[in-house]
């Protein structure tokens, strides 16, 4: 008993911790970084639940896929330099303002109705709860509806998100970057597509030229 | 694992509170023995790995490799970690400090706490009831996922918190590596989980007993090693650490025992993803002979893998990135999406 009890407050307060470091961490790097800690904690007390699937799925698909993506673009986009600003405007009354009303509401269905299985021992789960069969079993047949609904909701979710890309390439043709280019210089010397132009791509270009002069120009 | 214990002696439920530790997994002072043996045996294949890599690089070179220190070369590991061990682990000034210093540990530790599931024998193959794995869940092939996925943070962070560019770049491409082969290597596995009707590592092996998976899932299998390469970093897949562009990647910054925590944590990936394999596609602990040879078939496997990681790595040269990111999305991924849907298909008909 004491090892879960350990456990659960060692998770609970790194759920809680990592919540209010993404809120509070400036940088946005540790906020997500803080994100990851909150979702990890939240894995835990899953697994302290007995629901192993969704803990594993919590790992795999929050901490490892989504937060992965997170990660990758606040690194490349946000850096140390770059802090978020303060908030201004309305966001700053009425962010605390439906913070404190969702406190509320949940510290009066917790004390309503959780405080009193407290000193309970909880209720008995079968042998198999939380297993992948059983949670297959739910979702595919007593939840089928419901389950097929939501894929067929993210599917529309991904094909939207092709669509809009999709659109933005009119940028592309406009003489914008490939992606293949981005951050690239233009190619200089015996690569170049016209060596008579190398050398003149601009600032970036020029600096590599004057420390190694290309074939092109001399032959 | 105390868990169990501690609630039977309490009087309280009967059933173990953290469900991960099944009962089946024996009693406490088997699971502290398992969890011992299995991580020193690993540890101590680990620079044996090292010491084979670099002599079969040589021979595959036509050179000698390293043959200086002990008879062969054997002690030149030990020479190696010493060395390591001996050096300065510094900080660059645009470092993160206390980032750099986890990054190595979230590594190794996930490498390590993965090392847990591979089946090593049949249950009761030396005694007793339990199998003989670190832990068999039923989540199995999930916790191998968890585990690797959570193995990135270590090269993201190591990366990200040097502070320089190289190392950024290197996690970068880390990154995007395994966010692309992830999805080809769960798909690679789900066949077998159908055919086997479970993700308990210990369970797909014994669903093996007339046939290992590596015949129906021939496909899996390839999927899953090539996957399998690119998720451990592993050339031709070292992109995350191209020497010849990023010095070496994400890492470039960590010297002493911090650089050789992430190196040890790529050997001994290596060596689960082998043991993975292993377990899930060469028939685990069957072989010919007593039941009591099990772990030592399973090593024997295992060491066979290794050593087509390490001729794979003198075979073939290092894609470039957009070959990469081909191979994985348009290829594996159809691939193995084709695959599960065969599988599925039969699974039902038969």
């Amino acid at each position: 008993m004491i090892f879960e009890q350990i456990l659960f407050f060692v998770a609970a307060a790194g759920a809680i911790g990592g919540a209010v470091g993404v809120v509070v961490l400036r940088n946005p790097f540790f906020s997500v970084l803080a994100l990851v800690g909150h979702l990890l904690a939240l894995a835990v007390l899953f697994l302290l639940l007995r629901a192993e699937f969704v803990a594993a799925a919590q790992v795999v698909v929050y901490a490892g896929a989504v937060m992965v993506l997170y990660v990758f673009v606040v690194a490349y986009i946000g850096g140390i330099e770059e802090p978020i600003g303060p908030s201004a405007g309305p966001l700053r009354v009425l962010g605390p303002l439906f913070a404190g009303v969702l406190l509320v509401e949940i510290a009066i269905a917790t004390i309503g109705s959780g405080l009193r299985a407290v000193s309970s021992t909880g209720p008995a789960v079968a042998d198999d709860f939380g297993s992948p069969e059983a949670i297959g079993a739910l979702l595919l047949q007593k939840f089928l509806i419901a389950f097929e609904a939501a894929s067929f909701l993210l599917l529309i979710a991904a094909v939207a998100a092709v669509v809009l890309a999709q659109r933005r390439r009119g940028l592309e043709e406009a003489g914008g970057e490939t992606p293949l280019q981005i951050g690239r210089r233009p190619p200089t010397g015996p690569q170049a597509e016209d060596p008579a132009a190398a050398g003149s791509g601009g600032p970036a270009g020029r600096a590599i030229d004057e420390r190694t002069p290309t074939v092109a120009q001399g032959s | 694992m105390t868990a169990a214990a501690l609630a039977s002696a309490a009087g309280a439920a009967p059933l173990p509170l953290v469900p991960l530790a099944l009962s089946e997994t024996g009693p406490v002072w088997v699971q502290l023995v398992k969890a011992v043996v299995i991580f020193v045996f690993i540890l101590q294949i680990v620079p044996m790995v090292l010491w084979a890599e670099r002599r079969l690089l040589g021979r595959f070179q036509a050179r000698l490799g390293p043959n200086r220190v002990g008879p062969a070369g054997l002690m030149q590991p030990l020479a190696d970690v010493l060395k390591l061990v001996s050096k300065e682990a510094s900080t660059p000034a645009t470092a993160v400090p206390w980032m750099m210093a986890i990054a190595p540990v979230i590594s190794i530790t996930t490498a390590v706490l993965t090392l847990a599931i591979i089946p090593f024998g049949a249950p009761g193959a030396y005694g007793g009831e339990f199998a003989l794995a670190g832990i068999d869940v039923s989540i199995g092939l999930l916790y191998f996922f968890a585990f690797g996925s959570i193995s990135f943070y270590g090269l993201m962070l190591g990366g990200w918190a040097s502070g320089s560019k190289y190392s950024f770049l290197g996690s970068m491409r880390a990154a995007a590596q395994l966010v692309s082969y992830e999805v080809a290597i769960g798909l690679s596995l789900l066949g077998v989980a159908m055919t086997a009707g479970s993700l308990s590592l210990v369970e797909i092996v014994q669903a093996q007993d007339n046939i290992w998976f590596i015949v129906p899932q021939f496909v899996g299998f390839l999927i899953f090693m090539v996957a399998g390469f690119a998720e451990s970093s592993r050339p031709p897949f070292d992109l995350p650490e191209a020497d010849a562009e990023l010095v070496s990647g994400y890492n470039t910054e960590f010297g002493g025992m911090r650089f050789g925590s992430f190196f040890m944590a790529e050997y001994i990936e290596v060596l689960v993803i082998s043991g993975v394999a292993v377990a899930i596609f060469l028939g685990g602990w069957h072989g010919p002979g007593p039941e009591w040879l099990g772990p030592w078939w399973v090593l024997l496997k295992m060491l066979a893998l290794v050593f087509l990681f390490i001729w794979v790595r003198a075979t073939l040269p290092r894609l470039r990135y957009d070959q990469l990111m081909t191979l994985g999305w348009k290829i594996l991924l159809p691939l193995a999406t084709l695959n599960v849907l065969v599988t599925a298909i039969l699974v039902v008909l038969l």
